[in-house]
């Protein structure tokens, strides 16, 4: 693969993902910076934080183009924690 | 189609043309993928012992969440991120054989996790200076905890990482065989990756 195909194939979209995470993270910041609560907004500073660490996966760790289970080991721990958090939030907040 | 057009397609996002056989494997050595298994197994545990002792210390832990560096945790945040691309600069770096390229770019990636720790420890010598300890309440037993564990690991990965950029930089890896660049990457984007669950979940979910 040349340099040409590399750059475009690779070091682009993992610039865009780098920019998007930061994005992301920012916005994860402003909400926590305006001080608002609720189950709602947990959920979605979470999501958020789900979002950017497939995006690592993905990009990153280089899983996207996987096929078998590799394809899908990060996607599973981000569901473990984000799934388990999630029960905790939504059962503190019906309490 | 020609075992070049399919390995072109198989190319995965780290940048290496992989065969067929090869791409059901992550990029790097498979032994570090097992250990990150295990240590993302380990978070996943904190995290949601973090979240479950909250649900019975829900003011205490909004009141003290709320003494907690934001700013701080941005900055931090967004270096981690740089790091880490810099790395995938890195890794694609090798696997154009440019060995110098490479040591640049892992060097960066380096630089901006001594960047974290810096930002980290001022983090650590104000709660100490405020009297702040693993004792103070439930809340900053996990902070301090969760956040130190991880601290622990980025001084790991930032280790790992001088090895790859020091081989680099004596012309140790080519095109053809850059499994160590890979297998250093890997560790370093699980480390990125625990952040990204940590920061919202100490630092901003309410």
């Amino acid at each position: 693969m040349s340099t040409q195909q590399l750059t475009t194939q690779l070091i682009r979209p993992c610039t865009f993902v780098y920019l998007l995470l930061v994005i992301l993270t920012v916005a994860t910041w402003a909400i926590g910076r305006s001080g608002l609560s609720g189950l709602g907004l947990a959920m979605l500073v979470l999501a958020l934080a789900l979002l950017k660490g497939q995006l690592v996966g993905d990009w990153f760790m280089g899983l996207r183009g996987l096929r078998g289970i590799w394809r899908w080991v990060v996607v599973i721990w981000l569901l473990i924690p984000g799934g388990l958090i999630s029960l905790a939030f939504f059962l503190s907040y019906r309490s | 189609m020609s075992v070049t057009e399919f390995a072109e397609v198989g190319a995965n996002v780290s940048g290496a043309p992989r065969a067929h056989s090869e791409d059901r494997y992550p990029p790097g050595d498979l032994a570090i993928w097992i250990f990150i298994l295990a240590e993302l197994l380990v978070f996943a545990v904190f995290f949601a012992a973090y979240a479950f002792t909250r649900m019975n210390h829900i003011e205490l832990f909004n009141t003290y969440q709320a003494t907690l560096d934001r700013d701080a945790a941005l900055a931090n945040t967004i270096a981690l991120l740089t790091s880490s691309y810099f790395v995938v600069r890195g890794v694609v770096a090798a696997r154009e054989g440019d060995n110098r390229a490479c040591a640049r770019w892992v060097w960066g990636g380096v630089a901006m996790g001594a960047v974290f720790l810096v930002i980290k420890s001022l983090e650590y010598a104000h709660h100490i200076g405020a009297g702040i300890s693993l004792s103070t309440n439930t809340f900053y037993m996990f902070y301090l905890s969760l956040t130190f564990f991880h601290f622990m690991h980025v001084i790991l990965g930032m280790v790992i990482l001088a090895a790859v950029a020091v081989k680099a930089g004596r012309g140790g890896y080519s095109a053809e065989e850059h499994t160590g660049v890979e297998t250093g990457a890997s560790y370093w984007h699980m480390v990125d990756l625990v952040w990204l669950i940590l920061f919202p979940l100490v630092y901003v979910m309410q």
